[in-house]
């Protein structure tokens, strides 16, 4: 047995399945050489496993979700397994709950791409305002990231995904002092001009 | 959701890019979605942070309003009672009932059909 030490594994991964595929009733055997790898940051799911899942049961891996669980809940704290579940699919949920509500917004303005303005605005206006902060302070971080590593990008970019991922979506471009050090924001713009934008729409100001 | 400031809570991410949820699969739960077309870069990493702020927020919600206090374990039952009571989780209501045994479930059966008798 290969085991890389990699604290996600779970019993069953002995056996050869990914604990992770067990859920819903949709049961998703996987080769052992898929296992050793299992890393966090977009992993290509190696065995087709399109092919198994149905729309509807498609989840987010069970243990990543239970650590975020578990490291958002007091130390001393216990998760029932059928609320670790239950909050995998609540996560789908979450998902396609914003999506679509993005989607709308992308479709009314004609647009064909999902940006970024569009799951904020999709945030706040499905009672999740106060996850907007944080995120662009993320996007920010994640942005800067991606500039240092020029060419490199940390995702498996997937045909499909729409948008070029080159160099100049990500040249420091931002305003300056979009959002200083003690975290207020003097300009609220977030998207800059090299974005591609459709002329004639305006840039949503975030207040 | 924790005390410390949103500069502090992004600089314990140990990696800028950090994100702990597999961006593939969230982009391919966005693409199941109806007429969903192209997602950029940036609405996909949001998407999936976003998604992260969301299970921490839950799961605190619902522990610290339910039994947690006295069993010390988040239980399907605090989700389902935090989807109910929370505004922001009502959109989870539909998926999840709440759960009753089911002997209740039969008890109650048997009492309405009880009440259709008498009338």
């Amino acid at each position: 047995m290969n085991m890389d030490g990699d604290s996600s594994t779970t019993d069953t991964t002995q056996l050869g399945i990914t604990g992770e595929y067990m859920t819903g009733g949709t049961y998703v055997l996987q080769t052992q050489d898929d296992d050793g790898d299992e890393s966090f940051n977009d992993h290509e799911d190696g065995n087709g496993s399109k092919d198994y899942f149905r729309e509807q049961d498609i989840y987010l891996p069970i243990a990543n979700v239970a650590r975020i669980m578990k490291n958002a809940i007091p130390q001393t704290g216990k998760i029932a397994k059928d609320a670790k579940e239950c909050v995998q699919e609540c996560v789908s949920e979450f998902i396609s709950f914003m999506t679509s509500e993005a989607s709308e917004r992308c479709h009314q303005e004609k647009r064909k791409t999902i940006n970024g303005e569009d799951i904020l605005f999709a945030m706040s206006t499905l009672g999740f305002d106060m996850y907007v902060e944080p995120l662009k302070l993320y996007l920010q971080k994640f942005r800067e990231a991606m500039k240092g590593e020029k060419g490199i990008t940390p995702v498996t970019v997937s045909e499909g995904l729409g948008e070029e991922l080159t160099d100049e979506s990500f040249t420091g471009q931002l305003p300056a002092g979009l959002i200083t050090a003690d975290g207020q924001q003097q300009n609220v713009m977030v998207y800059t001009t090299s974005y591609q934008q459709i002329p004639g729409v305006q840039q949503i100001q975030f207040s | 959701m924790s005390e410390k400031t949103m500069e502090e809570k992004v600089e314990q991410a140990t990696n800028s890019k950090n994100v702990s949820l597999p961006m593939s699969r969230v982009r391919l739960i966005m693409k199941s979605s109806p007429d969903v077309s192209c997602i950029n870069q940036d609405a996909l990493f949001l998407t999936t942070k976003a998604t992260e702020l969301f299970v921490q927020h839950l799961a605190l919600s619902s522990y610290k309003n339910g039994s947690g206090k006295e069993t010390n374990t988040l239980s399907y039952s605090d989700l389902a009672n935090a989807a109910e009571e929370t505004e922001t989780f009502q959109f989870l209501t539909d998926i999840l009932p709440k759960k009753i045994l089911a002997r209740d479930y039969l008890k109650s059966l048997e009492e309405m059909k009880k009440d259709d008798d008498s009338l």
